[in-house]
């Protein structure tokens, strides 16, 4: 169960820049719920995914992962509750470090790191097991350098590495943003697989109507730095895009002009 | 030139081998670009000299040297990672600070070693060679000893860890590690291996200076840049024992190249050769990539 509750956050406070991300920002994810979120350029969508990773602190309000008050946790700290899957693909893994390299540093998410060899026969056999559930053939090339893949292999793998060990909640920030849409489409599967196997407490910001409405249980939509729309069950099975677009314009009162909505 | 210059050479390379380590340590695995060796070497070399003129056992000494050139290490990062200071303003700060720290522990500009025991004397006893042979041979057993545990750090999970945070510091910490800490840790061992260095050094030519430490930070990145230009870094093992083949290389280019006459060179232009050397070995490996490429460019034009 993840509970953030009240947060605000405002980027450069007192000065001609200032910018309140997040005003009161209030949600609640029941454990192995998919939640989508969306919203328009500003709306605050990865200013709160950050402030649950732990990379942006609150200036007000508090976050709490299963009853643990967690809101002055560092990233680190936090670690071992929280998986993310970053929007670049570069981002997410370690380019001058080999695949197999990067695997070792995501199995040892969470836990105490010692002095003992980090890539073993043992965990090779994993990693290998884990990464040819991907299709990519990337099992045979576990020695490579992680620079030498594409983008959209560096997020498969980026998704592999999150669910390597057990986690409170997986973060997904955008994380096909980057790809073309064949790619962006064999990620996704991949991602709902995952979660599903798995069970994981998700929360997965995107751009896309489309994507919000077809994955997950429960979407929810952001404006301003505040949760606008929440629709799960029935009302979201119903739901369409265009449903969608009307209920932002009612909730906000404004037309939406901006293109990226629309359009995706 | 003649065996004896050329083994010179050889030994000069091995030990700032461990400098380029160090340096290896600092701008490769954590991208922390760190002037401290400058002060950290002479630093192990006081270190080492007084505690030795004080009675104390040479490999002792060594120990003395190391702690001291970690600490200096440690003030650089907290500098950096704890007070925000930039990575390298906050090592040229601690540079100058070692400075009068050096002085205060020699308590003058310099520490002579005559007559005294040092780590080599049992080995020249213990090795039926002449002494120009003794101390290579040394160093080179230290060089492969750090080299080994270097390795075996570098590839557990704490050294990934430390790689990752030069890597991708974003990701490292999303995983976990504390990237503050790994650069802490990281350059206290870098300059505590710079330091050890300055120790042998210092009981290699039989005293310590307070100016041996000016330009050591170039001569270490000249090794690691010219064991990258000459030897594959495709592995962390391969990389470093390139660092340690780039001291020994340009020791002897340095060597041959001021043993030349007809170049006209002499013993005060090292400096100027050193820059130099820097120079073509980062700018002549992109330079060679551009001529590659114009000639494969040419050649699908045909």
């Amino acid at each position: 169960m993840i509970e953030a509750k009240d947060i605000q956050v405002v980027f450069n406070p007192g000065s001609a820049i200032e910018n309140k991300a997040l005003r009161g920002m209030n949600l609640q994810i029941p454990e192995s719920q998919f939640v989508t979120v969306i919203g328009s350029n500003g709306a605050g969508k990865s200013t709160f995914l950050n402030v649950l990773a732990g990379e942006i602190k609150a200036d007000a309000g508090s976050v709490k992962i299963d009853e643990q008050d967690v809101t002055n946790w560092s990233t680190a700290q936090r670690s071992g509750l929280v998986a993310r899957v970053f929007q670049d693909p570069m981002a997410g893994t370690c380019e001058s470090l080999t695949i197999e390299e990067n695997l070792a540093l995501a199995s040892g998410r969470g836990q105490k790191r010692g002095f003992s060899h980090a890539v073993t026969a043992e965990r090779r056999e994993l990693f290998r097991e884990k990464i040819s559930v991907l299709g990519l053939g990337l099992e045979n090339r576990l020695e490579d350098k992680m620079g030498l893949l594409s983008g959209g292999q560096r997020q498969a793998v980026s998704l592999v590495m999150a669910t390597l060990n057990p986690m409170k909640i997986l973060l997904l920030d955008e994380h096909t943003a980057a790809l073309d849409p064949k790619t962006a489409a064999f990620v996704l599967e991949l991602t709902e697989k995952l979660v599903n196997e798995g069970q994981l407490t998700t929360m997965m910001v995107t751009h896309s109507m489309r994507q919000a409405l077809d994955h997950g249980q429960r979407t929810v939509m952001l404006h301003e730095g505040r949760v606008v729309l929440d629709v799960e069950g029935d009302q979201r099975k119903n739901m369409k895009v265009e449903d969608l677009l009307h209920m932002f314009e009612k909730v906000r009162g404004e037309e939406i002009d901006d293109d990226k909505l629309l359009l995706s | 030139m003649s065996l004896i210059a050329f083994l010179g050479a050889i030994e000069t390379g091995l030990l700032f081998g461990i400098v380029a380590l160090g340096v290896f340590i600092s701008f490769r695995v954590l991208d922390f670009p760190d002037l401290t060796v400058d002060g950290s070497l002479p630093m192990g070399a006081a270190t080492s000299a007084t505690l030795i003129v004080a009675g104390v056992n040479p490999f002792l000494s060594l120990l003395g040297a190391i702690i001291a050139g970690a600490l200096a290490g440690l003030v650089t990062a907290w500098l950096n990672v704890r007070l925000g200071i930039l990575h390298l303003l906050a090592s040229i700060l601690t540079m100058i600070a070692l400075y009068s720290v050096n002085l205060r522990i020699m308590g003058k500009p310099n520490q002579a070693l005559l007559g005294e025991e040092t780590v080599f004397t049992p080995f020249e006893k213990l090795i039926d060679l002449p002494y120009y042979w003794v101390t290579p041979i040394v160093l080179f057993a230290v060089i492969v000893v750090l080299l080994i545990l270097l390795n075996l750090f570098l590839s557990s999970e704490t050294g990934l860890g430390m790689r990752a945070t030069g890597v991708n510091g974003r990701m490292a910490a999303a995983q976990g590690i504390n990237t503050g800490k790994m650069k802490l840790v990281g350059i206290a061992l870098s300059n505590a291996m710079v330091a050890l260095a300055g120790a042998l050094f210092a009981q290699i030519q039989g005293g310590a200076d307070i100016t041996m430490g000016v330009g050591v930070i170039v001569v270490g990145l000249a090794a690691v840049i010219l064991g990258e230009a000459t030897f594959s870094t495709r592995t962390i093992i391969l990389a470093t024992i390139g660092c340690v083949i780039g001291s020994i290389l340009y020791r002897v280019v340095v060597a041959v190249a001021l043993n030349a006459d007809f170049i006209g060179l002499q013993a005060q232009d090292l400096k100027l050769v050193t820059a130099v050397l820097v120079v073509l070995a980062m700018t002549l490996p992109g330079a060679r990539q551009k001529w590659a490429k114009r000639k494969s460019v040419k050649g699908a034009g045909q």
